[in-house]
């Protein structure tokens, strides 16, 4: 009896032993303490090691854009790291350019943080907010997109440039058991920046398009941050022309109010299309900016209006109107928004007219 | 037996482990993950390798915990026990170090390192040293050939799989089934390295 | 039989939402595993490949970009409208895919059976072998996708 006692106590002393180690193991080796992340040589944040960059910055209430929260698949939440990152993931490799290596930029869902970081972030994300906000109006634009209007509330204003988009906080509801941001284009005029609207079309089984027709409701409190986004105008004085489809009028009608606002007197031919004339929207306010806005022209072209639709406009796609407008077009600057498919048929029609790629703007946001 | 010696033995009982003892294809341990994980040959060559590393260092260790704890303290019959432990015990600890010190490493092997703890190969490998009286260095090599045989025979299977995975398989036999019947076929071919060594 | 931890957390990521709403298995029990090798199975037995029948899907869609929405004959008796939404969707599969937002529908005009798919839907099947759970909004079904989109399709082999 008493050697079962001891073997067993003898065992169980070896393996509490080894549970010592590991612990201890645990306590210096995987323990990291806390780290110092210095963002743009200027602000610094104290984290506990451990966690990987984003979370740490999103916690801190910065906003990196990422579309995959963090699981290193979509090659979004990009950020230069030029101390103490560690060497590159082969989980990275795929989604950086040789350039892109060769200036120290990373993934930041990918960086583990074991000491003190240097990292660099664009200034505009550092002015990346999170705002709240109330949904005070959905409008139905056509049968399959909506017009949302948001009143904001902290903070209660915003100030963006025209052509940026937000990303709008898609949060659980039946069938969606995560929260999900995803990309909007502000359509509203920027001198009116405790208020923003969006336009939304719907998408077969959107995760975020199904939640904003089928649950959010007026008077519903809504999440969101931004402002982000390279797409605005340039500074030049070229003569434009604008090509858009669906939703993506939204940017358009924010450029307008800019336009409007600073008296910019650009000329500016602006190609709307759509399918049938159910999909058009819109029309009587694009009349009014051509009112208010010098040298502004607005082109809807729908492709095939149904047999008891009054359409008198142009007629086939918008890449099919922009060859009969012609001209020369070497001088002009494009400015595009919409499906990816009426982006690349844009951009080679307007290539085929002249056009430089360089001069050819567009957001090819999530 | 002096160092020369066991070192040549050693190197033969690693060459025996790989091809004429080959843990997987002769006694065949470890074929939970042989069947589950060669669908690829990377994974396949990923997790051969963690396990030749694990298999090499818990082989050693448990040796040593065998001969200098249990034998002198009469627990021989403890050994399944302890050499479970030892081995969960070492892959947490490496598990740690590496993630700690060589990220890269970590994303190669780490996810793999959990899956081995209880590969049935390695508590084999060490319980075989003991059954078969090995001395230090022989373990060693023993060790480190059993894992390189593993390695070996799950990069053949893998590379086999990938070939299969457009080829048409009756519907019954398709997945594990056509795998077991490929794993048999290996072994019969390792058959022939008998009497390499005689 | 022992699952990965890959294939653990492939599968918790195609039953979640986090790429499309109510996940990429509908309300199907079976595992990714079981549900690609029974569909693999399902295809051969119809006398096709995922590479045949990849390839055919991606024929009809690069038929139907041009027309941004607009149904087009392919021909007399298979008709095709692609129409693609704003944005990029990831494969589920740990992987740099990025395809854009792109549902096809295809249209038998003698059978007026049809059967929708997005480029995503492509290249699950094609690279992975995945037409998606039962119950799923986006789930290809092998049968009805080889009856459609083959003209010729004269019955399993």
């Amino acid at each position: 009896m008493g050697s079962v006692a001891l073997a067993v106590m003898i065992v169980s002393s070896i393996a509490a032993g080894l549970a010592l180690v590991l612990v201890v193991a645990d306590r210096f080796i995987a323990n990291y303490g806390e780290c110092t992340i210095t963002i743009n040589d200027e602000r610094k944040l104290n984290v506990q090691g451990g966690k990987n960059v984003l979370s740490a910055l999103t916690e801190e209430k910065l906003f990196i854009p990422s579309a995959c929260g963090g699981r290193g698949t979509c090659g979004y939440c990009k950020v230069k790291a030029t101390e103490g990152a560690g060497p590159i993931l082969p989980t990275e490799t795929p989604f950086l350019t040789p350039e892109e290596i060769e200036k120290n930029v990373r993934l930041s869902c990918q960086i583990k943080i074991r000491n003190d970081l240097k990292i660099e972030i664009p200034e505009e994300l550092l002015a990346v907010r999170e705002f709240e906000g109330v949904c005070a109006e959905i409008t139905d634009l056509t049968y399959d997109t909506k017009l949302f209007h948001f009143e904001l509330q902290d903070p209660p204003t915003i100030d963006f440039v025209p052509g940026q988009y937000i990303q709008l906080l898609c949060p659980k509801y039946k069938g969606n058991r995560e929260e999900v941001y995803r990309a909007y284009s502000i359509a509203s005029d920027p001198a009116e920046n405790t208020t923003l609207d969006l336009v939304i079309r719907r998408a077969p089984n959107g995760i975020c398009t199904t939640w904003c027709f089928e649950y959010l409701k007026a008077g519903d409190a809504v999440r969101f941050n931004g402002p982000y986004g390279e797409f605005r105008l340039s500074e030049t004085d070229a003569p434009m022309v604008w090509v858009a489809g669906g939703s993506g009028m939204a940017p358009f009608v924010a450029l307008l109010h800019q336009m409007r606002n600073e008296n910019i007197a650009r000329s500016t031919t602006y190609f709307f299309g759509g399918n049938k004339a159910k999909d058009m929207f819109f029309i009587d306010l694009m009349r009014q900016f051509e009112k208010d806005v010098p040298n502004f022209r607005f082109v809807p072209v729908v492709v095939a209006p149904d047999a008891g639709e009054q359409w008198d406009g142009e007629r086939g796609l918008v890449t099919e109107a922009l060859e009969r407008e012609g001209g020369d077009l070497s001088g002009h600057e494009g400015y595009l928004c919409g499906s990816p498919g009426m982006i690349d048929a844009s951009i080679k029609g307007l290539k085929q007219l002249g056009m430089t790629e360089e001069r050819i703007f567009y957001d090819k946001f999530a | 037996m002096n160092i020369s010696s066991q070192l040549w033995l050693a190197a033969v009982t690693c060459f025996a482990a790989i091809f004429t003892n080959n843990i997987l294809l002769m006694y065949f341990l470890g074929l939970c993950p042989f069947t589950s994980v060669s669908r690829e040959v990377k994974t396949a060559f990923g997790l051969g390798v963690a396990v030749v590393f694990v298999m090499t260092c818990t082989a050693m260790l448990n040796w040593l915990a065998f001969r200098y704890i249990l034998a002198p303290l009469n627990l021989e019959f403890f050994r399944f026990i302890m050499f479970i432990i030892i081995i969960a015990a070492f892959v947490q600890f490496v598990e740690m170090v590496i993630d700690r010190y060589s990220p890269k490493l970590y994303h190669a092997l780490g996810i793999f390192l959990p899956l081995i703890t209880v590969n049935c190969a390695i508590l084999g490998a060490s319980l075989f040293m003991v059954i078969r009286d090995y001395t230090f260095i022989v373990t060693v090599g023993y060790g480190f050939g059993s894992g390189i045989g593993w390695l070996l025979a799950i990069l053949a299977m893998a590379g086999i799989r990938q070939r299969l995975a457009h080829a048409r398989i009756p519907r019954g036999l398709d997945g594990p089934g056509i795998t077991l019947i490929i794993a048999g076929l290996m072994a019969l071919a390792f058959i022939g390295f008998t009497g390499v060594l005689g | 039989m022992e699952r990965m931890p890959q294939e653990k957390k492939l599968e918790y990521l195609l039953r979640s939402s986090k790429i499309v709403a109510a996940g990429f298995l509908g309300d199907d029990p079976r595992s990714p595993e079981q549900i690609i090798e029974t569909d693999l199975t399902a295809l051969m037995h119809l006398g096709y490949t995922v590479e045949q029948v990849a390839e055919r899907m991606q024929e009809l869609t690069v038929l139907a970009i041009p027309k941004l929405g607009n149904p087009v004959q392919a021909s007399g008796r298979l008709q095709i409208c692609s129409e693609d939404y704003k944005g990029e969707i990831i494969c589920p599969w740990p992987h740099p895919v990025r395809l854009a937002k792109r549902v096809t529908t295809a249209r038998r005009l003698d059978t007026a059976e049809s059967i929708r798919w997005s480029d995503l839907n492509i290249h699950m099947i094609a690279e992975h072998g995945f037409f998606e759970g039962i119950g799923s909004a986006f789930r290809v079904e092998p049968a009805v996708l080889v009856r459609v989109i083959f003209e010729d399709f004269a019955g399993p082999v």
